[in-house]
This record gives structure tokens, sequence and C-alpha cells, in this order.
């Protein structure tokens, strides 16, 4: 049965509200943590990672690849405050490799300022995480 | 007094003028729908991230951040966003003299007037401490223009170079109306009544993964680049509304114009042809005689 309502919400648009969901599996800074029926009222940092919102019995269970932000659960309501997010389906693997390749050979030049050198690795960490779910959800549609 | 040749030409230059005015409608209706869909994009996002922090930070003690402390400094940025492009009817110029209004209102600040946009800045440039002026890749600025923007004002906030930041735009309220508004952004201020209010609401306390002053240091940052962004979206969405309803006036404007110059037109044509008939009647008669 579904318990929690959840909104996933990007500063430019909204990926959905209201999802039905029976347990969450959401990428905080200090590890994945899984949000059951009656979990305690937190409000917790995310860190890049793929949120995993599971659906009880016909609802779908729908993925986000997710960069930063915040996760508050109040009661039954679960609102995922996230700065960049992409749906599984959204996902283009090639534009993400195409990515990948672009932030690699910046990474690889060595005139790149402490703030590039950051921007450039999280580049490459989402670039990673998007390859991975995208290959997931080619997987997940091969088996249909 | 015009000839029939003349008023042809008039004619012929008025529905060309017609012709682009109604492009421009349409252009602008098409842009105004993507711009309010924009806005009610974003809105959940600001709503629920301004709810998050008056509800921590009312649930947390002496907390401090860069972007909430009030400083004494008499220097003040105002941020006036408007258009790169005219016709669109009194948009840039009821900015303009509200901007003026409150220059001359808030004198005893020092303002530096930064600018989106150019048509206000060449309407007030005489009158103001001028400026950077930012300029985007398209029209629409992206939520990561729009965020680069807003961090270097709050890196000089931060770095006590100004203390005030105010941001002046049109806000959207339908295609024929908007409220030309400035708004203080910086230092951002928590209503201290509202927290009390929302303290006795929430008998529990949150858990906090880190501590609630790690979350707060994100999210009061977040919260005021979403500010801006929506500041800049509003001000978009009234600026095609405003030109969609200027082109709609001229298009009118020009159908009435075609309409007298057609009727005028006849009418000089039909007196012309009198003329010629009388011309070859009395020829013929005085022939007869």
């Amino acid at each position: 049965m579904n318990y929690f309502m959840v909104d996933v919400l990007t500063p430019y648009r909204v990926l959905g509200r209201n999802i039905p969901a029976e347990s969450l599996f959401v990428p905080t800074i200090r590890g994945e943590i899984n949000i059951l029926p009656e979990h305690t009222h937190i409000i917790a940092k995310l860190d890049t990672g793929m949120l995993s919102i599971m659906g009880a019995e016909d609802d779908p269970d729908r993925h986000f690849s997710i960069t930063t932000g915040i996760c508050k659960v109040l009661g039954k309501k679960i609102t995922i405050l996230s700065n960049v997010s992409e749906e599984q389906h959204e996902i283009s693997q090639e534009r993400a490799e195409r990515a990948l390749a672009f932030a690699q050979e910046k990474l690889d030049t060595m005139t790149l300022t402490p703030d590039e050198f950051v921007k450039y690795t999280r580049k490459i960490e989402r670039a990673h995480l998007r390859i991975q779910i995208a290959k997931e959800f080619a997987a997940a549609n091969n088996k249909h | 007094m015009a000839s029939v040749k003349d008023l042809k030409k008039k004619i012929k230059t008025t529905k060309s003028t017609l012709k682009i005015t109604t492009a421009m409608k349409l252009v602008s209706a098409a842009k105004l729908s993507k711009a309010q869909q924009a806005i009610v994009s974003t809105r959940p996002y600001a709503e629920e991230l301004d709810s998050t922090i008056r509800t921590v930070s009312a649930l947390v003690q002496n907390y401090q951040n860069n972007l909430l402390k009030e400083n004494e400094n008499k220097h003040a940025v105002l941020l006036v966003v408007s258009s790169d492009r005219g016709l669109c009817g009194s948009y840039n110029s009821q900015l303009a003299k509200k901007v003026r209004f409150f220059l001359a209102e808030m004198k005893d600040l020092d303002f530096k007037v930064y600018f989106i946009g150019k048509k206000v800045r060449e309407l007030v440039k005489k009158d103001v401490s001028e400026g950077k002026t930012y300029k985007f890749a398209k029209t629409e600025p992206s939520y990561l223009e729009s965020k680069a923007v807003a961090d270097e004002l709050s890196t000089l906030f931060a770095a006590g170079e100004f203390g005030k930041v105010f941001v002046a735009y049109n806000v959207f309220k339908s295609a024929m109306n908007f409220i030309p508004t400035i708004k203080q952004v910086l230092p951002i201020a928590l209503d201290k009544t509202f927290q009390e209010k929302l303290k006795s609401e929430i008998p529990f306390d949150f858990k906090y993964d880190p501590s609630p002053k790690e979350i707060l240091d994100v999210l009061i940052p977040e919260s005021y680049r979403s500010t801006v962004y929506t500041c800049i979206l509003d001000a978009l969405a009234a600026e095609h509304g405003s030109r969609m309803s200027a082109m709609d006036s001229a298009s009118k404007n020009c159908k009435t114009a075609i309409r007298s110059l057609t009727i005028e037109m006849n009418k000089l044509r039909q007196e012309d042809i009198t003329t010629a008939l009388i011309e070859v009647v009395s020829g013929a008669e005085s022939l007869n005689a």
C-alpha cells in the first residue's frame, strides 16, 4: 500500500508532484538511506546519486538522477529539492558519454584553477551516474 | 491634397506594418505562454525552499549567516531587470520612473545601479552611478546564468562592499497588466513573529543530517538565488505580455487607418471618374449643339 506522497522539485522545473510511494532510497551525503513508513521527521542534505521511488502494487518504481539538494520527510509528505535532476527515461546515454569525455579532457589539461577542478570533477561524477542510470533503464526495457 | 496614387502607397505601407505587428503579437503570445510556464515550474521549488528555511531557522537557536546579517554600510546595489528591445508599451518607461522615484526616496544610501537589459539603462544612466550590465547568451537567461549574477552580488555583499541589494523589475500580473516593483533581496529578512508562530505550531523537532546549521548554509544561498531567478522570470513574462498587448493595439490602429484611407481613396477615385464622365458628356453635347 502506498504510504508517502513525494514531490521532486528543481529550481526550474517540477519533475513530479504527489508521486505515490511505498518506500524510497535517497542518496544523502552520509550514504544512501531507505525511507519506510513511520520514518522520523528528517531534513537531510543530498549528494549526487540515484533517487528511487518505489511504488506499491500497480504504481511503477521511478528513478531520478539527483545532484545535491535537500530531502525533507514530514509525516507522509516527502519533498526532494535538488539543484539538477532528471528522470531515468529522460537521460541520454550518448549525451552523458559526450559530457564525460569533455570533462575528462578538461581535467587532463594542467591549467585548471581549483574551482574549475571541482567543477569538472563533479561533471564527471554526474556523467558516470547518468550513464549508470541510462544503462539500467535500457537493460530493464530489454527484459520487457 | 493626396492623390489616389499617394493613398494607395500609404495603404500598402500600413498593410505591411499590420503584417509586422500581427506577427510580433503572435511571437510574443507564444513567448508569454512559455514564460508563464517557466514561472509555474519555478514557484513550487521557491515556496518549498522558503517554508523549509522558515521551519529550520525557527527551530534553530542563534544561527548566523552572511546573507542574513544586517549591516551599516551605506553603499547599496540596485539590479534593474528590463528588456533589450523596445515596442513593449510602457514596460521600460514605467520601470525607469519607479527607479528614479526609489533612488530619490532612498537618498541616504549610496546606490550603484546594475542592469539586465539595456532599455532602462539608456533612460536612467545620466542620473545614476552606473555599475555592470549583464548580458546573456539568449534573451531568456537560464537558471545557471541567473545564478552567476546572483552569486556575484552575494559575494560583494558578503565581502561588505554593499550593505543592501535590491532588485527592480516588473511583476507579471496578466498579459495586460504588470506592476513595477522594487524588492530587497539581501540581507534576507526572516519574519521573527512568523517564526514564533511556527515554533508553537510544530511541536516536534526534525532530525538533521548533517547539522541544521550546515543545512541552512545550503538553503539560504539557494533561496536567495531562487528569488533572483523568480524576479527575472517575472520580468520576462511581463515584457512579453506588455509587448503582446502593445502589438495588439498597434494592429487595431493599423486596421482602422487602412479602413479610413481606403474610404478616402475610393471617394477620390469616384470624384475623378465623375469629373471624367462630366467632361465626356459635356464634350459630346457641345459637338451635338
